[in-house]
């Protein structure tokens, strides 16, 4: 369940209507935060301590080759513990970090939401799909689409977020950066 | 096209099927932009599209390419897809386990015989369009149905991929060339030799690549990641301010010697420029372990490398080989920036380390090189977008018309010290930028290798000879 590197797989019983609200709205209010690149607040209210926020690159690979798309501990975009998030972080609320400054306008739009229990009632696991909308300047514009396994702890009322597996459609990152979280 | 009883006569020949390598021309009004006398690079070397066709032609046609690391295919039929320039080539071992690399392109229609990144132990590449099929030596081995079976022009052994001309490989590194005339890898890398060894053998057990690797695009011209790895520290001060603050709590150092040790080297348009500091480089990848590790082998190292080269392998440095393959010393990251047109580029990113690093080192050169120099990387961020608008800036016609300043250092030769090739002091210097596109206009200029290797890019004691026979 919390080892990074296992996929999703078999999760069929769905969490009742109030738990799937609760992460519909955790979900979106995480995007709303990331859209105004208030990213300290994002660390602090939306992510646990233990997380692993990873994102691998996508190979393009035959059918029949057991490697598949990615494998865990090779290339990746992300793999990161709280403090090397953070450390991401800290370069964003640097006046001199040039690619965001001026801003760029985001818009991270969550949709396909699914919420299914698990084994430990402290956790629920989260499929969802994004679109992420980058623009900048005066037309550079940058979209990646893509899809994300969360595992979400419970926090008293609510939720943090502890696993994230991020998976984009481009094997070619057809952006010259990724200056946003996912 | 040709006389009708020459058509004829051909009927029923086996068509021509041999591999065609283009022969270079010379443009010495495309040489003419740079000009090393006022130490100024014309614009349009940015923007112009006929200029870029003579790129491909005289460069990527001709100049050794990074292709792979040794370490990415370890097994007869391992194979990945890569590019020199904006030709597609499949990088393949061999049953002997000698490496060989074909244009993906089949010779029936041209498509494309493997559209996968990467795979192991295949057999061979099958193409989708006809069902042509060749071995991992490039040969045709079949097709589908059995048309050709009764057609008494269809030479099956006489048709096959194109190879590359010449393919070899240095340290674990894999180059090849288009051009069957062009020297040998290591005459083309020429005492440059000398500073790859900081990174591919410093230690007995040679180097590997991380798995994988991050692709991106930039648009932006693909000289300008190339001269900024070739020579240009004086960035990271003020583009990389940021990442250096997120870090390291503070400002990009370069050593309290910086007066006395920086120097940037260069050896046919290939480049360093390196601070001897020991561990700067690998100080921003913000794990002190690293550092650590580092320190830990200096005394190795510096039996194997000497006290010199010890210094480079963490220090802040950066690094080019003419034309586009570049490298971070310390910081581990390897690059190729293919050519997409004028205006864009294909970045290519993996990680290196020594065989012999334990796990836990290597895993923290993969992070800190993802935390750095790659798309999400506090670094690579921010440098994206001054090569986007250097570039797209000359879309103005005006603008093209005005001229850049790259004369930081003229006059800071400097011939005193013991190192292989062109050396200048300090490592802040537009130096190792002039003579790469100094380099850039001998490839326009001169249709032969002799001339090639005989120029002002040429290592200094190459020139005393030539003096000396002259």
């Amino acid at each position: 369940m919390l080892d990074i590197a296992r996929p999703f797989s078999d999760f069929t019983r769905y969490a009742d209507a109030d738990t799937e609200r609760q992460v519909t709205r955790f979900l979106y209010a995480e995007a709303r935060t990331l859209d105004r690149e208030a990213y300290e607040e994002w660390l602090d209210r939306f992510i646990d301590k233990d997380i692993r926020y990873w994102m691998p690159d996508m190979e393009t690979r035959r059918r029949d080759d057991r490697r598949g798309a990615f494998c865990y501990g090779e290339a990746a975009y992300f793999d990161d513990s709280w403090d090397e998030l953070h450390v991401r972080v800290k370069r964003y609320n640097e006046p001199s970090a040039w690619a965001d400054n001026p801003a760029t306008r985001h818009a991270h739009l969550i949709s396909n939401i699914e919420v299914f229990e698990t084994d430990d009632p402290q956790l629920v696991a989260v499929c969802s799909a994004f679109t992420n909308v980058r623009n900048r300047n005066e037309t550079d514009q940058d979209i990646i689409h893509g899809r994300r396994e969360d595992v979400l702890r419970r926090h008293g009322d609510g939720f943090k977020l502890s696993r994230r597996r991020i998976f984009i459609v481009q094997n070619v990152l057809l952006s010259k950066n990724l200056n946003t979280f996912l | 096209m040709c006389e009708h009883d020459q058509c004829t006569s051909h009927a029923g020949q086996k068509p021509d099927m041999r591999p065609v390598y283009p022969k270079a021309g010379s443009y010495p009004h495309f040489a003419k932009l740079v000009d090393t006398q006022k130490a100024q690079v014309d614009r349009k070397v940015f923007h112009d599209q006929e200029i870029y066709e003579a790129e491909l032609r005289q460069i990527f046609g001709r100049a050794w390419l990074f292709l792979a690391h040794e370490s990415q295919i370890p097994e007869p039929g391992d194979f990945l897809r890569t590019y020199m320039g904006e030709d597609n080539v499949i990088v393949v071992r061999q049953r002997d386990r000698s490496v060989n690399a074909f244009l993906n392109s089949c010779p029936h229609r041209g498509n494309r015989v493997c559209m996968v990144d990467a795979g192991k132990k295949a057999r061979g590449f099958i193409c989708n369009y006809h069902g042509w099929s060749f071995g991992i030596d490039g040969g045709l081995r079949g097709t589908d149905g059995k048309v050709y079976d009764s057609d008494a022009t269809f030479d099956k052994g006489s048709i096959g991929l194109t190879p590359v001309a010449q393919i070899a490989s240095y340290k674990g590194l894999i180059f090849a060339t288009f051009d069957p005339d062009a020297p040998s890898l290591e005459e083309f890398l020429g005492d440059f030799t000398w500073y790859l060894d900081v990174m591919l053998d410093n230690d007995e057990g040679g180097t590997e690549f991380i798995g994988g690797a991050i692709k991106s695009v930039i648009d932006c011209n693909w000289k300008f990641p190339a001269e900024n790895f070739v020579g240009d520290i004086l960035h990271a001060f003020w583009t990389h301010q940021s990442g250096a603050q997120a870090i390291l709590g503070g400002g990009v150092d370069l050593g309290a010697r910086y007066d006395e040790l920086a120097f940037q080297a260069s050896v046919y348009g290939h480049g360093i420029e390196t601070n001897l500091d020991k561990v700067g480089n690998t100080r921003t990848l913000g794990y002190p372990e690293l550092v650590d590790y580092v320190f830990s082998r200096q005394k190795a190292m510096a039996d194997r490398l000497g006290e010199v080269r010890a210094r480079m392998v963490g220090a802040v440095s950066s690094a080019t080989v003419f034309p586009n393959f570049s490298f971070l010393p310390g910081q581990a990251t390897f690059r190729v920036w293919h050519p997409r047109g004028p205006d864009k580029i294909e970045l290519v990113v993996w990680t290196l380390v020594n065989k012999n690093m334990p796990e836990h080192i290597k895993e923290l050169y993969r992070k800190g090189v993802m935390m750095t120099f790659s798309p999400a990387g506090v670094f690579e961020m921010d440098d994206g977008e001054n090569w986007e608008y250097s570039t797209r800036v000359n879309q103005g016609f005006v603008t093209r018309q005005q001229p850049l300043h790259y004369a930081l250092g003229v006059g800071t030769r400097d011939d005193s010290r013991d190192l292989p090739g062109i050396i200048h002091k300090g490592s802040l210097n537009d130096a190792n930028q002039r003579l790469f596109y100094t380099r850039w206009a001998e490839f326009m200029r001169f249709d032969n290798w002799h001339d090639l290797q005989n120029g002002e890019t040429a290592p200094p004691q190459r020139m005393a000879q030539r003096q000396a026979a002259e």
